[in-house]
């Protein structure tokens, strides 16, 4: 019965281990980072998590609904530093990519899309040579 | 007990953990807060301009999905400065009173007024309304704390930036952030049928003011802004019918539902142009040449600020 009981817990703490191995994605800290990236005059809307559990999720989408008349401007902070590592493309509804943070091989800190259609985007998050696979994203918006 | 019995056992039972236990393991893909979905399947929740999509009635979302749709609603605030920009003065008499905030006792209506409060409380910053904010944020601190996620809502720091007469971005970023919170904490807590409330009340309640300012501006653009809620609505419905069984969900939704039809004329289309990307200074620009083109007559209009004010009166009752 000890014996079992030993075994019981062993097995619990593996578990348990394995849980927790996996880096902890501190996206609040990005979130905050990103933020003061805002340029003066954009009202913050929303945040989003990058995690990529470690490279274990390669893209993470969210969808947006943006409004006519409206620039939006994308901020990205993330554990490798700055933006290094993430990349933010923007697509519209049908699919067909619009922007992308990621240009003429170089990071940059995201972008601000003019739009003149509301609807429904696609904002995606992906990694390119990243070693955190972590970070987060802020969304402002200016009429 | 022989020692091969024990084996047996020791193996059955230590199976059994193990399998029980890397199922566990295996289950940490629950989604998070506001994580975002690993979309496999792009089509998943595309849909038309016009905002007809597959009608969810009684269907199983993926909890991903729901958080998905939620984080995508627009934020009330982008109508607000619509409204303050178009010229009007501000509409003290058409928000709902922050005294009834103790009228609001269970779930349903206080997570549908703290939205509803959580607008009036944007709009009155953004038109500089300091006595009138602080009163929103009492309701807004009551609300959430009655829904048990008051913890999540950083009041003094708002409050002390109210009093300060801080600036306007701080403040307005430190109310979305404590929002944001609060959602993610709903997620956390597998309630988020009071995300969707708080979101539909907040969205209602924009809605409610664009109506309202459009009788007496009668300005296009906020026209075209009562139109294009066609799509936000759509959104706001797939998620409020995965709770159809609950409390005073069926009710709400058959009322959402008539507001849809309202919608039935409303048309969005879109003029096809080709996007225009820039490089200033160290800044990707990309401007749409994509145009929508929102047909709503002001029947419909009428119709549909009648079906919005009506709904709004019985959540605020």
């Amino acid at each position: 019965m000890k014996h079992l009981f030993v075994l019981f817990c062993a097995l619990f703490l593996v578990a348990f281990a394995s849980q927790n191995a996996q880096a902890q994605c501190n996206a609040e800290l990005y979130t905050n980072l990103a933020l003061r990236q805002l340029a003066p005059g954009y009202t913050f809307v929303k945040s989003y998590r990058i995690d990529g559990k470690d490279g274990q999720r390669k893209k993470i989408e969210y969808t947006c609904v943006f409004s006519k008349d409206t620039n939006y401007m994308l901020r990205m902070a993330g554990k490798d530093g700055g933006a290094r590592g993430l990349v933010a493309t923007l697509y519209d509804a049908k699919r067909a990519q619009l922007t992308s943070s990621y240009y003429n091989n170089k990071f940059y800190d995201g972008w601000t899309y003019k739009c003149n259609a509301t609807g429904i985007y696609y904002l995606s998050f992906t990694f390119q040579d990243s070693q955190s696979y972590c970070g987060a994203a802020v969304l402002g918006f200016r009429r | 007990m022989k020692f091969y019995q024990l084996s047996a056992k020791l193996y059955k039972h230590g199976l059994v953990l193990l399998l029980a236990l890397g199922l566990w393991a295996c289950d940490g893909s629950s989604p998070n807060n506001n994580q975002g979905s690993e979309n496999t399947n792009p089509d998943a929740n595309a849909e038309t301009q016009t905002g007809d999509s597959t009608d969810m009635a009684g269907a199983e979302m993926r909890p991903e999905v729901i958080t998905d749709i939620i984080q995508s609603i627009p934020s009330p605030l982008e109508v607000s400065y619509l409204i303050k920009e178009i010229g009007t003065s501000y509409h003290r008499d058409a928000l709902n009173n922050s005294e009834s905030v103790d009228q609001y006792t269970n779930n349903y209506k206080m997570a549908l007024n703290l939205g509803i409060y959580s607008t009036d409380l944007g709009y009155a910053n953004i038109y500089d309304k300091n006595q009138d904010a602080l009163n929103y944020l009492n309701a807004v601190k009551k609300l959430a704390d009655g829904l048990r996620i008051g913890e999540f809502f950083d009041y003094s720091t708002i409050r002390k930036l109210m009093q300060n007469n801080g600036n306007l971005d701080s403040l307005l970023q430190q109310t979305t952030s404590n929002f944001e919170k609060i959602n993610n904490e709903l997620n956390r807590q597998k309630r988020e049928y009071l995300s969707i409330l708080i979101l539909t009340g907040g969205w209602l309640e924009a809605n409610y003011l664009t109506t309202l300012v459009y009788k007496e501006s009668k300005n296009e653009k906020l026209k075209e802004k009562i139109g294009e809620q066609k799509i936000v609505l759509d959104k706001i419905l797939q998620v409020l019918k995965v709770y159809r069984s609950k409390q005073n969900f069926s009710g709400f939704i058959a009322d959402m539902e008539e507001l849809k039809r309202a919608y039935d004329n409303v048309t969005i289309n879109i003029k096809v142009g080709q996007p225009k990307m820039e490089l200033i200074g160290n800044e990707i620009v990309m401007t749409d040449t994509n145009e929508t083109v929102v047909t709503i007559t002001d029947q419909d209009v009428d119709k549909i600020a009648s079906l919005v004010q009506s709904i709004r009166d019985k959540l605020i009752k």
